[in-house]
């Protein structure tokens, strides 16, 4: 190929890349105008906001991912013959039992369990490429955590619509109860682990992290079937208001960015004990290089501890606005600042006094079962605030 | 905090580098974290009682002393945090400096072999030198330039990327301090100061405002405060209370909030859905008052001061009730008008008692049946208005009592619920009082009557039970004189009255023959008075143990159920709720708060720094020209290494050889 050709065919790549780009940003800018035309009647100026930042947002995460496009597409299409499905019901929500898209595929519980599904497979499916050094079946395994996490949206989306359908009076965004948080927590993490997969360019660490995921399936279906979690409750007086949808979010970036972190420290410190054993392990062989793994951890971390940081502040300052006070020392308050400063010793350790490898691994182990109690531990042991069982 | 490559001029002393090494900052924030974690374990400010029943006095000690039941507010924790702050502050003054000129150095004018030396270096053979190019290329890649003319014509291109990544160690830092301080400003330091000093007490009693003494009140002009009132509805108030210590402080407002109306609005589940306030402010000003309804996550902002819907209570509430007793042999109420938050008097035959009215619940919602979900397709059932309350003896003693105004089904019967317990902790123990035909009280209440009138017992049971021809009339009087007996056991006690009474009087071989012929006539008496009771109630229906409806029959079983419970109910007192006039209060909390600001100034530095700090990488490359030597050295440092340091130092090296044309 000599240049001029090869000239020629970059600048024809980079007229299609160009193209794609700005359909996708066309395409994003006209779904969230036609919802604002759908929905302004029940916006405030807030909210307004919000979808503008969401929409500058997605095209941005597009642009800079342009996975997530193909991922949209998906989800888009789910999700309108999701509501299609409705409407041809007449919008009724006793539809889900018996439309068959809904009933089989897209109402927001039979995605939900698709999504677990998929979740689980996709581990299994890892684990089962990294001993069978197959670059097939880890593409297997990431088209289904890839699957998952288009089910979990689509699921939420459909439910946040379902939730306006049962009674206008009760429609929110899923992101208000521990189930519904459970199962951003998995489509978030997942999400991450998919864009690190993507740019250290292995699928070795999928099944770690995918381990983490799946033990949040099996508390999601165990809150399905033994508690009726599932069931759309509408918001206690304190979770009305649009903080609630940018201050999740920002957690679960966080706690998932911990897990991710927790997770590769888990596959560090396996590596590193194989090839202690053995320097010519096998097992450390297809996993990445140490080094790659501890920056993983590094990267995670330092992630996560910015969205963290980002949501304990966007708590205050809803906390000052709905209970008059920015801190108040609440039990979950103070555990998202146990995991602040756990965090922060963390990357103080390692950015200030150089230190890498195993005693980080096992600290960022320690990390997960922090960021766990204080996501999970809190609401069942300690009261609160945060309880909303009161006003 | 320290940085290892930090060239410091001279040494500082050994206490200034104890306090800014990061081992302190280090231990300091792990430190926190574990105060942090007993905070919320023990449970903080809660009744000192309430600790010496959990743990025990001696440990209720220990704890008292460490502080640990105001972890937050300890002088420890205080401490540690002063510590933090000095820490922090001792680091950002010693590499602030170092940092800043780091920002602007370019590092042009090292000599080769110092480049060579840097961490990544390749060194080529070249024609010539166009610095203008080096220049570009290296701009074209993002990198600021500056160049370097040496005596000996050896050219060196400086390229710096990220320079702003120093920034974000001093905005996190500061923004650290920043937030602190706005703290500061809204803690209470100042208070405890003034406490003191004698200034300031802060009350314990529970004794009206106008008798709690000036040295538990706070001026208007009171820097940072926080505390809550209940105002019941058409009420004013410009005082507000706050928490201290083991009492609390009244605060003086610069304003008056009228409360028009409180409500809540509820889901069609019977869960909440808001809380709402009508308020009015004035001000003196104020030219025309400020008229709001405020609500969860909607505060009112006046000036420097919000108010927030924070909770709600009953605002004394008109009552018109009719008490009961339950021992006296005629149906006589006695009717009283009180309120919700008062207390009544109470003199009985049986002794002195106070009723203490608490509180008073409009509604009262419960899961609906299965049954009724499908009659009327509601999730949730109101069993409507209760009164709350407590009659004390004179010793004391309480008991608490939760008595429904309405009658509720069960199991398709009607009855009017009531609660007692005699600890707070403990659930309420219900006595079901069967409603009758005209679903009300009246002939429970009469028939009860009937039973606690041995004299009436006794014309009852001659009028039930005429002397048949066979018996003589000694054995029926002593037949009746038993049954009567038996009814003043069982008023007394119950069933087991009659129980207690065999197992006290009759030899143990002969107990269980007796209790059972006992319980037999009992039931028998029982049944007589109620056949007897219900014929001179209805005349015109000739009632015999015939014709009596199923109803009635039923509710003779269910009236029985009630009374043999009685005696574990209390003092014989029966409260009736004849009708109320509802006043809500509502609790606001009002809060005056120049910290708020300074923190959230310093929680958007924090942001911004920490993304500076993981997101801004600063990058260094030098392209060195040694005319000596007709060489090209590239260097490359970046402040940290990544795995992708080396690739990207390799994928610049490339382009630089290509510009140039360096093979």
């Amino acid at each position: 190929m000599n240049t001029l050709n090869s000239t020629i065919e970059t600048n024809y790549e980079n007229k299609n890349h160009l193209i794609r780009e700005i359909i996708w940003a066309a395409l994003v800018a006209i779904g969230s105008f036609m919802a604002w035309q759908e929905f302004n009647a029940l916006m405030g100026l807030y909210e307004d906001a919000i979808l503008v930042g969401t929409t500058i947002g997605l095209i941005m995460l597009g642009r800079f991912w342009p996975s997530i496009r193909t991922l949209s597409y998906f989800i888009t299409a789910l999700t309108l013959l999701a509501l299609w499905s409705y409407s041809i019901h007449h919008n009724q929500i006793s539809a889900n039992e018996h439309a068959f898209f809904l009933r089989f595929l897209v109402s927001s519980q039979s995605a939900f369990m698709w999504m677990s599904a998929l979740y689980v497979m996709a581990m299994a499916t890892y684990f089962f490429a990294l001993f069978n050094k197959s670059e097939f079946t880890g593409k297997v395994a990431s088209t289904l955590a890839w699957s998952g996490v288009a089910f979990g949206l689509v699921g939420m989306l459909v439910r946040w619509r379902e939730s306006y359908l049962i009674n206008p009076d009760y429609g929110h965004i899923p992101v208000s109860s521990l189930y519904e948080v459970f199962i951003l927590f998995t489509v978030i993490t997942t999400l991450l682990y998919l864009y690190y997969e993507q740019k250290l360019k292995t699928r070795a660490m999928g099944g770690f992290v995918m381990l983490v995921v799946s033990a949040a399936v099996a508390f999601i279906l165990w809150y399905t079937f033994d508690r009726h979690a599932y069931v759309i409750q509408p918001l206690v007086p304190a979770l009305k208001s649009y903080w609630m949808k940018i201050h999740v979010p920002a957690n679960f970036i966080g706690y998932g960015s911990f897990s991710i972190a927790a997770m590769v420290g888990f596959a560090y410190l396996l590596t590193d004990s194989a090839l202690k054993r053995n320097p010519n392990s096998e097992f450390a062989a297809r996993m990445p290089a140490l080094e790659k793994m501890d920056d993983l951890m590094y990267k995670a971390i330092s992630l996560g501890f910015g969205f963290f940081t980002i949501a304990t502040i966007l708590g205050a300052l809803w906390a000052a606005e709905a209970w008059g006070g920015y801190w108040s020392w609440d039990p979950k308050e103070t555990w998202a600042l146990i995991v602040w400063l756990n965090y922060a010793a963390w990357l103080h350790i390692r950015m200030s006094k150089g230190w890498r490898g195993r005693p980080m691994a096992y600290w960022a182990l320690i990390g997960l079962l922090v960021t766990t109690f204080a996501f999970l531990g809190v609401n069942m042991f300690l009261s609160g605030l945060h309880s909303y069982g009161e006003l | 905090m320290s940085e290892k490559n930090i060239v410091t001029s001279k040494k500082p002393s050994l206490f200034i580098q104890f306090l800014g090494s990061m081992n302190l900052a280090v231990t300091l924030l792990v430190m926190l974290a574990i105060a942090s974690v007993i905070g919320t374990v023990l449970k903080q400010n809660e009744a000192f009682q309430n600790y010496i029943i959990k743990f025990g006095p001696f440990w209720t000690h220990v704890f008292d002393t460490l502080g640990l039941f105001h972890v937050y507010g300890a002088a420890w924790f205080i401490l540690v945090l002063l510590f933090l702050l000095t820490s922090t502050a001792t680091c950002l003054v010693r590499n602030s400096p170092s940092f800043i000129k780091d920002m602007k150095h370019y590092s042009e004018t090292m000599s080769i072999n110092a480049y060579k030396h840097q961490p990544y270096s390749e060194t080529y053979a070249v024609e010539g030198f166009d610095e203008a190019l080096a220049k570009q290329t290296l701009e074209e890649n993002g990198y600021k330039t500056k160049v370097h003319h040496s005596e000996n014509g050896n050219v060196t291109v400086a390229g710096m990327k990220g320079r702003w990544s120093r920034l974000g160690y001093i905005f996190t830092h500061v923004s650290i301090i920043v937030i602190c301080v706005g703290a500061l400003f809204d803690s209470d330091l100042l208070l405890k100061y003034r406490q003191l000093t004698g200034q300031l007490a802060p009350e314990t009693r529970s004794i009206p405002l106008s008798e709690i003494p000036q040295k538990s009140w706070l001026s208007p002009n009171n820097f940072s405060f926080r505390g809550t009132v209940n105002v019941a509805e058409g009420q004013s108030t410009d005082v507000l209370f706050l928490p201290y210590g083991q009492g609390f402080l009244v605060q003086k407002l610069p304003f008056s909030i009228h409360v028009k109306q409180f409500r809540i609005r509820y889901y069609d589940t019977g869960m909440p859905k808001s809380f709402e306030s009508d308020v009015v402010l004035t001000a003196p000003d104020l030219k025309k008052p400020i008229v709001k309804t405020i609500k969860v996550n909607h505060p009112l902002v006046y000036k420097n001061y919000s108010i927030y819907q924070s909770s709600f209570g009953d605002g004394g509430t008109k009552l018109k009730l009719a008490i009961h007793p339950l021992l006296s042999p005629y149906p006589n109420a006695l009717d009283i008008d009180t309120a919700v938050n008062q207390v009544e008097p109470l003199k009985t035959p049986i002794g002195t008692f106070k009723a203490e009215f608490n509180d008073f619940k409009m509604f009262n919602i419960v899961p609906a049946t299965k049954e009724e979900q499908e009659k009327t397709g509601k999730k949730m059932h109101n069993n409507g208005p209760t009164i709350i309350f407590k009659v004390r003896n004179d010793q004391g003693i309480a008991w608490e009592y939760e008595n429904y105004m309405q009658p509720n089904l069960q199991d398709g019967r009607w009855f009017f619920m009531t609660g007692m317990r005699t600890e707070p902790s403990a659930p309420y123990r219900y006595l079901f009082i069967p409603a009758d035909e005209k679903r009300s009280k009246d002939r429970f209440f009469k028939f009860l009557a009937l039973l606690n009138n041995p004299v009436q017992i006794h014309q009852y049971l001659k009028d039930a039970i005429p002397k048949s021809k066979n018996l003589d009339e000694k054995t029926y009087n002593l037949q009746l004189k038993l049954l009567q007996q038996l009814m003043v056991l069982f008023r007394d006690k119950g069933f087991r009255g009659i129980d207690l009474f065999v197992q006290k009087k009759v030899p143990q071989n002969e107990q269980k023959k007796v209790k059972d012929y006992y319980l037999s006539q009992t039931s028998f008496a029982l049944q007589m008075l109620y056949l007897e009771f219900m014929e001179k109630s209805f005349p015109d229906k000739h009632i015999t143990g015939n014709n009596l409806s199923d109803f009635d029959k039923q509710w003779f079983e269910d009236a029985l159920n009630a009374i043999n419970s009685l005696p574990s109910y209390g003092p014989p007192m029966y409260f009736e709720v004849k009708s109320f006039k509802q006043i809500n209060a509502t609790g606001l909390q009002i809060t005056k708060s120049p910290g708020k600001d300074v923190v959230f100034l310093g929680s958007g530095m924090l942001i911004i720094g920490v993304f500076i700090l993981f997101y801004v990488r600063q990058k260094r490359v030098w392209l060195a020209y040694s005319k000596q030597e007709n060489a090209l050295t590239i260097a490359g440092k970046d402040r940290k290494d990544f795995p992708e340091t080396k690739i990207e130092f390799d994928q610049l090296v490339e382009i630089v050889k290509t510009n140039l044309k360096v093979s």
